[in-house]
């Protein structure tokens, strides 16, 4: 956890983002934001869920849960005429709830009991929002499906900066989560409940934090998201296919390391728009990328990079020590 | 010398050259050398973490020695799966036995003669077992778990001679037992040797396995440190190589 | 209660009854893997579903009866689930805890997606003339298909109880699953009887596959609920035990009908997976597990 203080750390990332921000305006092109707009929603809910199934030995299988309870959440705000970042901030919060409602019955079950929990949330979630009509009645659809409104003023640019934000905001939040107090518990917890718990770690609070602040950034991310998609109906806000990309981006990237999930998400975004028109084909490529890379690079990309430079570092002071 | 070392490899059912093994990433036995011959009961004495388990789980083939070979009726067993050394004739009994608990006596002694070659002798070797432990036949459809300590500990043994071994393994069969068990457990150990099956034993009581022992070697941190006919050691020479003093 | 509603809860309740038949042998292969090897594949229930879809393929494509298309689909499942265990999962062990859970993960999705490409997300269903229609039980009458389910469940879980109990293979399923190193000393090559635990279960599958397509229509998108039922069944009824895992099934059926009764079709599910998640927070060893 030693942090460099020199300068160089800090205006590197200030300049990027700075960079970021103005792209928009320079005349970049469409489809460069709009793989960038997905880059950073699906960033920072990679970031989040490797918090909860890297960092904290959580693995939460339901992350669809989130996603759709704060897309549903949006489509009650803008529908009562309340503007649409009420609407994401308001998704955050019903996340965050709901989270921390679930957070009492699901922490009692252990690993894969927890795992199969929390797969079958959003499947029961889904069910839900087939039968409940919370707004208006319009759009029947195949079920349940509603328009978001108070959104026709906004552009790709709008779309990109709201990802951005949350994006940044995703990795500002690991970076800080993990070096302090609550991240040296949470390494402990994943190590061993039991033996953080002897040593005075409060174990379900600290599941309890990280659970409800991935909920709240995983539930804003998928909101800008509905924003962006101006529909939401329960197929899609609740299919297990969020799960599977958050998944492979942080499995590709590394689970367990802090730059991860951002080699991934690259990764899988550019995936998603390169098979983009071949449907299904895409995600039988995804599937077969997963398999592979669980068994011969089981530690991710940045894992592996890790693992060879240590070897070269070792290597280097054998070679250059008297 | 050529005549010397033929004569050696005919009699030495098993033979341990100079091995290395290691538990994961920590190294557990150094330079090991053991050699058991043809009917004998080879005694195999330390303390606590000596590296008796693990000279045991390396001979079962759970381990791989890093350097060195172990021999076994002439053939290199060193680098062999566990369930292959059984075929070949080596059984273990274990450190806490390891029976099957919901399963029925009978059904632990049946797959004790798993491997193919045992198969086809089951009968007879059943026998053989309820003729050195009769409760076994009285319980036979009992459930394992139902079994006292030392009545496990039968079984064990039992399903050990079920593959009908030319080598057995005993990993602390007294171990939590009375010494009135401890001594029926024992003397089915000399009937076992009377037919004829070699046996390497790992014992806590040191006592105990000296006065059954032909032979003991003194392992230490490692290391054997000792290794002489029973007859020929001294008290002294046990407290020196057991203690280190 | 008035004789009415219970007359008219006869109906649902032996639906229930029968249904848990099917849903207990949806269950048995997830059962077993995890028993033996603690393994929760959760690629279970697209294997299944795959089950059905391949026999819908057989049946579409030469008007293979689907039951009959099991001669061909029992012996290829097992080849398949023998080869999943001994090349992938086994490696996968060696690696860390969640790494069978991601990679059968992986297996769903390649599953889900090639069923979706080549017979497109609407959804199917098998059908065979002998499956048409009810049956009158006295009281009431139940779909065909229901009782042949059950029957088949029966049939599918007393021929495994005896493979265990008798043969030498089962046995060693059986001991490797209650002590993994006992088995190996006494020369179980545990690695093959996990492949074959595997193989066993897949097979399994295929049969769940073809009679719950005979049952019900299905989607692409029908693994994961298929995956819920089956892990419900499993940690109700209990490891280790196949009375559990009838019980098991009968407890989720009779949520469905009995919910599907009095609420409407709509929740039925919901309902099952509500149950499901309140046996995990309270009681996951399940009501008959050790």
């Amino acid at each position: 956890m030693e942090v460099p203080t020199n300068r160089l750390n800090l205006v590197v990332p200030v300049v990027l983002i700075a960079l970021l921000t103005v792209f928009p305006l320079i005349g970049i092109p469409r489809v460069w934001l709009l793989y960038l707009f997905f880059f950073f929603i699906y960033l920072a809910m990679a970031n989040m869920w490797n918090l909860l199934a890297g960092y904290s030995g959580l693995t939460f299988l339901g992350p669809a849960a989130f996603i759709g309870l704060a897309g549903y959440t949006l489509v009650i705000v803008t529908w009562n005429g309340l503007p649409f970042y009420l609407g994401i901030i308001g998704g955050g919060i019903i996340a965050s709830a709901f989270a921390a409602l679930i957070a009492i019955p699901t922490f009692r079950m252990r690993g894969i009991y927890f795992a199969i929990g929390t797969l079958v949330v959003p499947e029961a979630l889904r069910i839900v929002f087939y039968l409940w009509k919370p707004v208006g009645g319009e759009m029947q659809g195949g079920g349940a499906g509603y328009i978001i409104k108070g959104i026709s003023q906004l552009s790709l640019s709008d779309f990109y900066w709201l990802a951005l934000a949350v994006g940044i905001v995703s990795i500002l939040l690991v970076r800080t989560m993990l070096r302090s107090k609550l991240g040296l518990g949470l390494a402990t917890i994943h190590d061993s409940d039991r033996a953080a718990a002897c040593c005075g770690v409060d174990v379900f609070r600290a599941k309890l934090y990280v659970f409800v602040i991935s909920a709240f950034v995983i539930g804003a991310a998928g909101a800008i998201f509905y924003i962006y998609q101006g529909y939401i109906a329960p197929v899609g806000a609740f299919d297990i296919r969020w799960l599977m990309t958050l998944l492979l981006a942080t499995v590709i990237g590394g689970i367990r390391t802090e730059e991860g999930p951002i080699v991934g998400t690259i990764i899988v975004v550019f995936l998603h728009f390169l098979l983009a028109r071949y449907g299904a084909l895409s995600l039988l490529i995804q599937g077969i990328i997963l398999i592979v890379i669980m068994l011969l690079i089981p530690e991710g990309i940045v894992g592996l990079v890790r693992r060879k430079t240590r070897n070269y570092q070792s290597l280097l002071q054998l070679a250059t020590r008297r | 010398m050529e005549k010397h070392s033929q004569e050696i490899s005919q009699e030495a059912l098993l033979k341990i050259s100079n091995i290395d093994a290691f538990n994961g990433t920590l190294q557990a036995l150094w330079g090991v050398s053991l050699v058991a011959e043809l009917g004998e009961i080879v005694a195999l004495i330390g303390s606590n973490a000596s590296g008796k388990s693990t000279l045991i789980n390396t001979i079962s083939g759970f381990i791989h020695p890093a350097r060195g070979t172990i021999e076994f009726d002439g053939r290199d067993i060193s680098a062999l799966d566990p369930f292959r050394i059984v075929t070949l004739g080596i059984s273990q009994v274990p450190e806490g036995r390891r029976i099957f608990p919901e399963m029925t006596i009978l059904d632990n002694l049946i797959l004790g003669s798993y491997n193919r070659q045992a198969r086809s002798n089951r009968e007879q070797n059943l026998k053989r077992v309820y003729e050195h432990f009769p409760i076994l036949e009285e319980r036979r459809n009992q459930l394992a778990k139902t079994l006292s300590g030392g009545e496990q500990q039968m079984l064990a043994i039992g399903r050990g001679l079920m593959s009908a071994p030319k080598l057995m393994l005993f990993d602390e069969i007294s171990l939590g037992l009375a010494p009135k068990a401890t001594d029926e457990l024992y003397k089915a150990v000399r009937e076992i040797r009377g037919k004829g099956i070699t046996i390497l034993l790992v014992e806590q009581n040191v006592r105990r396995s000296l006065k059954e022992a032909d032979r003991a070697y003194i392992i230490k941190a490692g290391r054997i440190v000792l290794g002489k006919n029973v007859d020929e050691l001294r008290e002294e020479e046990i407290k020196q190589a057991y203690f280190g003093v | 209660m008035s004789v009415e509603v219970l007359a008219g809860l006869s109906r649902p309740i032996i639906m229930g009854v029968l249904l848990g038949g099917l849903y207990a042998l949806i269950a048995l292969g997830l059962s077993m893997v995890f028993g033996v090897m603690k393994l929760i594949n959760v690629a279970h229930g697209d294997l299944m579903l795959f089950g059905a879809y391949f026999a819908y393929a057989l049946m579409t494509a030469w008007g293979i009866d689907p039951i009959l298309s099991l001669t061909m689909g029992i012996p290829l499942w097992f080849i398949l689930g023998f080869a999943i265990q001994k090349y992938i999962m086994s490696r996968a062990f060696g690696t860390s805890m969640e790494a069978p859970l991601i990679i059968a993960f992986g297996i769903s999705l390649i599953l889900q997606s090639l069923a979706q490409i080549i017979w497109s997300p609407y959804s199917r269903a098998l059908e065979a003339p002998y499956a048409l229609g009810g049956i009158s039980l006295g009281i009431t009458s139940v779909p065909r298909t229901y009782l042949l389910s059950f029957a088949a469940a029966l049939v599918v879980m007393l021929v495994l109880r005896e493979l265990l109990r008798r043969s030498y293979l089962g046995k060693a399923i059986v001991a490797a699953s209650q002590d993994k190193r006992g088995a190996e000393l006494v020369g179980i090559n545990t690695g093959r009887v996990y492949a074959f635990a595997f193989a066993i279960a897949m097979a399994t599958a295929a049969i769940a596959g073809v009679f719950f397509g005979l049952t019900f229509p299905f989607t692409p998108a029908s693994g994961v609920g298929f995956l819920i039922i089956a892990f419900g069944v499993t940690i109700i009824g209990g490891l280790g035990s196949m009375m559990g895992t009838f019980i098991g099934g009968m407890v989720l059926g009779l949520t469905q009908t009995l919910s599907g009764h009095f609420l409407g079709t709509a929740t039925q599910m919901l309902f099952v997976y509500l149950i499901v998640f309140v046996v995990l927070a309270v009681r996951p060893q399940g009501l008959f597990g050790r």
